[in-house]
């Protein structure tokens, strides 16, 4: 089977040519490519995007730290030229947790698979986005388990095939969005990563906003769901997504659905604040924090979940 | 007397001795070695060493949060470990089952940190407030794959203290999981501490100021080149196999080199790991050799033994793994039995088996109804064993 195992890499290493010059090279550690992802997997266009908007957002490249599960997204960690930290299955969150509050100073971000942030590790998704830890999630979200082979996932739509659901799925996927603005996520965004630009700009938002930010990618994994769906190529299967995709910026993120036969609704669904968990462990040093249940004119440190 | 002692002090019973729980007491010493990160989730027989940490890290400049499972707790302490942080947490059975797939992460990527297992009957929920030792197999080899292990028995309060400081310790010095094992009642019951053990052994001063490039100086030659979170050189960190520099590797040579150098760092320092105490030394026919819980009664019976005439020598284990070989073998030599009273079915009357029955009878003496063993159930087994001999 034709999945990026550890084994075929080493394959795909000595088969590929070596990667001409790229703009972000200093961004990226050139000798460890070429990289393990599928030709026409979408993970590397959403790399691209990350690669831009760390630049754009000006943030100190000493200060970020990249933290990633474990999948094919999971790999990206291992090319981005930062403090780069690949986890184990489904914990990259907690471990992004423990670094950012042992080190508030730093910038850290979270990139990793619909399956290693929802299946195994939806847990510690949810609640991180509750404790409002400033952390920028970034899921790719190619529908399925693309590293294992093409299993089905949280996000694989109902009907869908994979190799544990032969003859089409029969759960409910997530809408990942509603549930982390659900949460208590302070920003939420979806797009396609045809929507390089829009991806871009949400990227940059999110890493330079204080609290927990989620961003989801709807990429293309031709080799493992596409080709199970007789989606076509990677291009094939990003165009798919593209033209089914309406920008609705601002609606309720409940309203945000995926329906694979209409449309997918993607945009930017949450940008609000509220006091991040260190903002609010400070009252816990000061013990400031108040006696609950507070007084009226002594509430001053929740602010409820606004959506927008 | 540092300021985050007030829990302690309020259980002050005169200006020099304090009644000291023997969680608070693992909570004080970890503070004291500098511990500055504590994530963990509610469990009994320990919960009491998060609820310590819940109220003195903030006061002390460091970081307490209560996460939503045991896996999440250790992940956000390696998290921090990776940043040069001291981070620890605690849990019983359940949570210690949980946490095995980072534990392997942990040695693998050489993150210190110290994990304390208040052990508690099982298997399961077991019995949640009843003492035993069932999981010294699990903290050797509870995470897959061939790896080196830490760990630590306490018996006593004091030892809660102390020993959580060698944990912290080893930990950084071997940069790798240092595992405290205690057991329900050393976790819970109360004795009396000397307010001058409290602080002597603080290993930073001031307040903890999460330096990015904070490496223990004193690290062991075998060490990998430790990769610091946050230290402006862009480290990578990965649970896959992996050279000095951090990145993956299918090389076999490189392999093979990296995994037996995890274990080399801690097999070639047992001289230093290895803590124990021997009663009696040379002049008993039975050996008792016992760890936790049951090292206190074994103590108490080496007194009983005495009074009743009967040749026993003790030998407490602080040091379960890595096997402290050379001090067993040299008791095996001298005695006829080596008596190994334990709260579990056996589980480290084997491990001294396979290392001294060329010399030795080895007797396993387990016990899993939830209670104690006592000096005298040990005593009566010496006799035993003694009458027996003789009668041959
Ligand atoms: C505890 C554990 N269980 C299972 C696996 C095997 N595994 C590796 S990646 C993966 C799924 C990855 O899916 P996803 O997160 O969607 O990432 P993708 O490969 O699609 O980018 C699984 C199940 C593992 N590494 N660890
Ligand atoms: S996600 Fe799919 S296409 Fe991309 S590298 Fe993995 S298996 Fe290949
Ligand atoms: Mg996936």
């Amino acid at each position: 089977m034709k999945t990026p195992t550890e084994t075929t890499t080493r394959l795909r290493r000595q088969t590929r040519a070596r990667p001409k010059a790229h703009p972000h090279d200093h961004l990226l550690r050139t000798d460890r490519m070429p990289h393990i992802w599928c030709p026409g997997c979408g993970i590397g266009t959403v790399f691209g995007c990350l690669l831009t908007a760390i630049e754009k957002s000006g943030l100190p490249l000493d200060d970020i730290a990249i933290v990633s599960g474990i999948g094919c997204t999971g790999r990206m960690a291992g090319y981005l030229n930062l403090d780069s930290f690949h986890t184990t299955h489904g914990r990259a969150i907690p471990f992004a947790t423990g670094l950012k509050l042992a080190r508030p100073q730093g910038t850290v971000l979270v990139a990793s698979g619909d399956g290693d942030l929802f299946a195994i590790g939806g847990n510690h998704f949810i609640h991180a986005a509750r404790r409002n830890i400033d952390l920028t999630v970034i899921c790719v979200n190619n529908l399925n388990y693309g590293m294992t082979g093409g299993q089905v996932a949280p996000s694989t739509p109902f009907g869908a095939r994979t190799t544990t659901t032969p003859v089409g799925n029969i759960e409910e996927p997530f809408n990942f969005c509603s549930l982390a603005a659900e949460c208590g996520a302070t920003y939420v965004a979806r797009w396609t990563s045809l929507h390089a630009r829009w991806l871009t700009d949400s990227l940059v938002e999110a890493m330079t906003k204080k609290g927990f930010s989620y961003v989801e990618v709807l990429a293309p994994c031709p080799t493992t769901f596409g080709r199970r769906n007789r989606l076509g190529s990677g291009a094939d299967l990003a165009r798919f997504f593209h033209e089914r995709s309406v920008i609705r910026n601002g609606i309720d993120p409940r309203e945000a659905v995926l329906d694979f036969e209409k449309h997918l609704v993607v945009g930017k669904f949450v940008d609000s604040t509220r006091p991040t968990f260190l903002d609010n462990y400070e009252l816990v040093r000061r013990r400031e924090v108040g006696e609950w249940p507070f007084r009226e004119e002594h509430t001053p440190h929740t602010s409820g979940r606004a959506h927008n | 007397m540092e300021r985050w002692h007030y829990h302690a002090l309020q259980e002050a019973i005169d200006s020099s001795t304090l009644l000291v729980q023997g969680n608070r007491a693992c909570a004080l010493g970890a503070l004291d070695a500098g511990v500055r990160f504590f994530a963990g989730y509610p469990i009994t027989p320990s919960s009491e060493i998060m609820e310590t940490m819940a109220y003195e890290l903030p006061r002390v400049g460091g970081v307490f949060l209560q996460m939503e499972d045991e896996i999440a707790s250790i992940c956000a302490c390696i998290g921090a470990a990776l940043t040069g942080t001291l981070a620890m947490t605690a849990t019983s059975g359940p949570g210690f089952s949980l946490m095995q797939e980072a534990i392997g992460y942990a040695t693998m990527v050489e993150a210190p940190l110290v994990i304390v297992n208040v052990m508690r009957v099982g298997p399961s929920t077991g019995r949640p407030t009843a003492p035993s030792q069932g999981d010294v197999m699990q903290a050797r080899w509870g995470t897959h794959g061939d790896h080196p292990a830490v760990v630590l028995a306490a018996s006593n309060v004091a030892d809660m203290y102390r020993l959580t400081m060698a944990a912290v310790r080893f930990a950084q010095r071997f940069r790798t999981p240092a595992i405290l094992l205690a057991d329900e009642v050393v976790g819970h019951m109360r004795e009396s501490f000397s307010t001058e053990l409290i602080g002597r052994y603080r290993l930073t001063s001031g307040d903890f100021d999460f330096t990015p490039s904070y490496v223990h100086p004193e690290m062991v030659r075998e060490v990998h080149p430790p990769h610091v979170l946050g230290s402006k050189t862009h480290p990578h960190v990965t649970g896959l196999m992996h050279d000095e520099t951090g990145f993956p590797t299918d090389d076999p040579a490189k392999s093979d080199q990296f995994l037996r150098q995890l274990h080399d760092k801690i097999g070639n320092h047992r001289d230093e790991l290895c803590l124990y105490d021997v009663k009696n030394e040379g002049k008993g026919r039975v050996c008792i050799v016992a760890y936790g819980s049951c090292a206190r009664s074994a103590r108490a019976a080496l007194r009983l033994a005495e009074q009743e005439g009967l040749p026993v020598e003790v030998l407490h284990l602080y040091t379960l793994f890595p096997l402290p070989v050379e001090i067993i073998q040299e008791v095996a030599r001298r005695v006829e039995f080596m008596l190994v009273p334990e709260l579990n079915l056996g589980q480290y009357a084997r491990e001294i088996r396979k290392m001294a029955e060329n010399w030795t009878t080895v007797i396993s003496m387990g016990k899993v109804d939830g209670t104690l063993l006592t000096p005298r159930e040990i005593v009566d087994r010496v006799a035993e064993l003694i009458g027996k001999y003789e009668s041959v």
